[in-house]
């Protein structure tokens, strides 16, 4: 194999199984991106509604919370005013006991609302201030906020003020009241917030969401991380947030959701984080989705790798098994190759015909050779009359001559002539009988032309045992005297050497006759029998490559009026090994 | 050449399927990752400015899904004691220490080891004499100071006899409290002496230096100490003595008591620091640190603000004052 043929091969190796890996590899997974694109865009969506729809809910669940924390509020408030109003002995030490069961309650004062001055007030257990600094549970807002009629008022967070050595942050539910004595009364309880910020920071909207609560104008009410924001450690655009109406919206990062309380005019910000809502879960998501995948795409490769060793892989062993067989038919042998049942039955097949192809080859090789030799076999078995009648005709005549020496010699050569033709039917002969056999035609034939031409051999001794196709010689120096030498008017010469030439024996005849075109010298090679002994030149080349393959046989160099020149090359060959 | 073939082959299915389990096992980590233990260590339990510092870092360590420890000696002169909490935490495993110094000089050498051996520390409230520290969050304690010395002066006597109760010589920010204070305080004429009575950090060793310093120098009219348990200390001997008409009291630090006494008059001004933020912004920092942020200033000043009776019912130092429980 060149290195030309191997990068071929290689370039084909990477065109057939590893296109087939590739291109479904390839196709999975562009349909696999493709479908999880796609899912992740319709995820995508759905997270954000769904992300929207929680926030909703947190809303509305902080505001069911605070709804029922007013509503705690007006009944604490409702069971005061019923202490309040009565006019009983034990009207003060109600009022106490009920500040100090309920743990939401850390006082009730009522103030007279024409001078805003405190007038009762119970605290439970706790001390009052002697002189308190300021009173942040009432003053000229709220008295100005109850005065007309039965609603209820709450404040926003602030510190209890009143009380000694106790500063909890409360709100203060104001209610404009009448006295048993018929007397208007702002009646105040501060209720302590930080049960509702107990319940509000239990409102959360995924990991990070969370509610707050201001009030219209975006002072921050509560927030559960509101020792953060005190601390000037975080912010809320609550200013931004108050201009907002109630609902749902989504700025940067965040979504806002608003809901105002109807009873208090609070209002409560829902806030959760897209990332988290959305992009976090579609993170876990997408990142299971891509694992499988990847499993399903690595399954993909393995499989089509299995597919390609199982069916390329032979189918390829197949290929090169028929080219290997296309280049040499007869010295190829077929190994089975292992595979799938298809690949298996393909490959038997193939297996079958090389078997059927090669015998075919032989039984024609051999049939060829069995019919030329039948053909030999008839052509020798035939004794041109022409040659005969004319040789009888000579040796008669030279009987009546009484030139009985002669004509013993011409009956002698006759004789040689047919003994070696015949050779007991063997195709090759030695050279030494074939040399004879040339001689003894020659002495024939110089006898009948008068010695109209000379002849000469020149034969190299060691040639003379190995063996060549009989009857070589005599069609061609036959072909030299009839059309080389037989128009000629000057004496003719024919020439005969045999000689070695490495491992091939080559024979020559030369005369120094007319000559022949180049279109002669085609054609005589392709005569057919003259009518001398039968056999033509055509025949001799014929015989020669039948024997012993292409490279050997006939050549004929010709000039014209100069001569010709036949050139025979033979292998040595020392036994009739051949012949079949 | 086939047989390279078929064990690239197989290493790319290996490596493939490597890759997955990777993948998949990485995720895994993701979902339960670690979270960082961070050790705080004060230097008190006790006292409302560490409850509140404690608040501030249980917000952060929850924000940040962090694992915290909280401890403090029992006295807050007790180095030794730190120093063995330090020890122990990096024994434990803790990832970042946010520590507190008793002793600036005491303390270095455990918190040298402590980053040593690959613990972040972050510095809150008293600093420590080491470099090895990533970051100090702390009160501006010099400006503090200076700020508690414009309040002493805003008092309308005519002369001025100062007495300062200080804690621990040993603790940085009392002795930098101290020196912004006497800086503002030496500027006024009007100021005749200025004494200094070293206590511990107990209400009852502040009470009694604060009367001893008023039987050597009965004539002092001007009070400064600084931290919460000397501030405390300082306004019971004055309610004792019955001398809040009499002298004016810059104290340190908020809790319901010290409040009740600015509201009463036994202490005129309090300077309030912002213990949450240090608590919130040293978990906060620790854990930027453990993830591989620098932050942004190897300091950070919070804020400390004047509360006097007057303004002390605004709704800022409402919010400031009186935590939320």
């Amino acid at each position: 194999m060149n290195k030309k043929e191997r990068v071929r091969e290689k370039k084909r190796r990477i065109s057939s199984s590893a296109v087939m890996i590739m291109l479904v590899v390839g196709i999975t997974a562009i349909a696999m991106g493709v479908g999880l694109a796609a899912f992740l865009a319709v995820y995508s969506r759905a997270a954000r509604q769904n992300a929207v729809i929680s926030s909703d809910h947190a809303v509305v669940q902080a505001s069911n919370i605070m709804h029922n924390f007013t509503e705690d509020i007006g009944e604490g408030l409702r069971l005061v005013e019923g202490i309040f109003s009565r006019n009983s002995q034990s009207r003060d030490a109600d009022m106490n006991a009920l500040v100090s069961v309920r743990t939401d309650v850390v006082a009730v004062m009522s103030y007279d609302p024409a001078t805003g001055e405190l007038d009762e007030m119970w605290s439970g257990r706790q001390r009052v201030k002697e002189s308190p600094l300021v009173n942040l549970s009432y003053g000229e807002e709220i008295a100005e906020k109850v005065k007309d009629g039965d609603r209820i008022f709450i404040s926003n967070p602030h510190v209890e003020s009143l009380l000694a050595d106790y500063y909890p942050w409360v709100v203060s539910v104001c209610k404009l009241v009448k006295t048993a004595e018929g007397e208007e009364r702002v009646l105040v309880m501060d209720t302590r917030f930080s049960q509702i910020a107990g319940y509000v920071d239990d409102v959360g909207i995924g990991h990070h969401g969370y509610c707050f609560i201001m009030d219209e104008a975006g002072n921050i009410i509560y927030h559960p991380q509101q020792q953060l924001i005190f601390s000037g450690l975080k912010e809320e655009k609550t200013k931004e947030l108050a201009q907002k109406e109630d609902g749902s919206f989504t700025q940067g990062e965040m979504i806002y959701t608003i809901l105002t309380l109807p009873d208090s005019g609070w209002r409560i910000v829902g806030i959760s984080f897209v990332d988290e809502m959305v992009y976090d879960r579609m993170a876990s998501v997408a990142a299971l989705i891509i694992t499988l995948l990847l499993a399903v795409l690595a399954i993909t490769f393995v499989s089509s790798l299995v597919l390609s060793r199982v069916i390329s892989r032979p189918m390829k062993g197949l290929a090169k098994a028929m080219e290997a067989f296309e280049k040499d038919a007869s010295g190829f042998t077929y190994y089975p190759i292992k595979g799938t049942s298809e690949v298996e039955a393909l490959s038997d097949s193939f297996g079958h015909m090389v078997v059927q192809i090669q015998e075919l080859m032989t039984k024609v090789r051999n049939e060829e050779i069995s019919l030329r030799k039948t053909e030999l076999r008839a052509l020798q078995a035939q004794i041109n009359p022409h040659f005969l009648y004319n040789t009888l005709d000579s040796i008669a005549w030279m009987c009546e001559e009484s030139r009985t020496k002669e004509a013993v010699e011409m009956v002698n050569a006759l004789a040689r002539l047919f003994r070696i033709s015949i050779s007991k039917g063997h195709e090759l002969i030695p050279i030494e009988k074939e040399v004879e056999h040339a001689r003894s035609y020659l002495m024939i034939q110089n006898f009948r032309y008068k010695n109209q031409f000379r002849y000469s051999f020149e034969v190299d001794e060691e040639c003379l045992p190995y063996y060549c196709n009989k009857i070589t010689l005599q069609p061609i120096i036959e072909n030299a005297i009839y059309h080389g030498l037989n128009r000629m008017i000057d004496e003719g010469l024919i020439r005969i050497r045999i000689y070695m030439e490495e491992d091939a024996v080559i024979f020559t005849v030369e005369d120094n006759g007319v000559g022949m075109s180049a279109e002669q010298c085609r054609s005589i090679l392709n005569r057919e029998p003259g009518d001398n002994t039968g056999i033509g030149i055509k025949n001799v080349n014929d015989r020669i490559r039948i024997y012993f393959g292409e490279q050997y046989g006939l050549k004929i160099e010709s000039e014209q009026d100069v001569g010709t020149k036949v050139i025979i090359t033979m292998p040595k060959v020392k036994e009739e090994i051949h012949e079949a | 050449m086939k047989h390279s073939r078929m064990l690239k082959a197989a290493f790319a299915v290996i490596l493939l399927t490597g890759c997955l389990i990777a993948g998949a096992a990485g995720m895994g980590s993701m979902k339960v990752q670690e979270a960082y233990e961070i050790a705080v260590i004060a230097k008190s339990t006790e006292s409302a400015f560490w409850k509140t510092v404690f608040a501030g870092a249980n917000a952060a360590g929850t924000e940040y899904n962090v694992k915290l420890t909280v401890q403090g000696p029992d006295t807050e002169e007790d180095y030794e004691a730190q120093n063995d909490m330090i020890r122990q935490a990096v024994e434990s495993g803790a990832d970042a220490i946010v520590f507190s110094a008793v002793d600036f000089n005491a303390n270095a050498s455990a918190v040298d080891e402590a980053v040593q051996n690959g613990v972040e520390v972050v510095v809150i409230d008293s600093d420590v004499n080491s470099d090895a520290v990533s970051c100090r969050i702390s009160t501006d304690n010099y400006a503090a100071g200076r700020m508690a010395g414009e309040a002493a002066l805003s008092c309308a006597e005519e002369t001025l006899y100062v007495g300062i109760v200080n804690f621990d010589e040993k603790t940085a920010n009392g002795q930098q409290r101290e020196l912004g204070f006497r800086e503002v305080v030496e500027q006024d004429p009007r100021v005749k002496f200025i004494e200094t009575i070293n206590v511990l950090s107990t209400t009852e060793d502040a009470r009694r230096g604060m009367i001893q310093l008023l039987e050597e120098h009965p004539e002092i009219n001007v009070v400064a100490t600084f931290n919460e348990w000397t501030s405390l200390g300082v306004g019971w001997a004055i309610r004792d003595l019955d001398l809040k008409e009499q002298t004016t009291v810059v104290a340190f630090d908020s809790n319901v008591v010290s409040v009740g006494m600015l509201e009463t008059g036994e202490v005129d001004a309090l300077i309030v620091q912002n213990p949450y933020a240090m608590g919130y912004l040293g978990i906060e920092t620790a854990y930027q640190l453990l993830s591989g942020k620098k932050p942004g200033n190897a300091r950070v000043d919070t804020e400390t603000t004047l509360v006097t009776r007057e303004n002390m019912f605004s709704e800022d130092c409402q919010k400031i004052l009186f935590t939320f429980d």
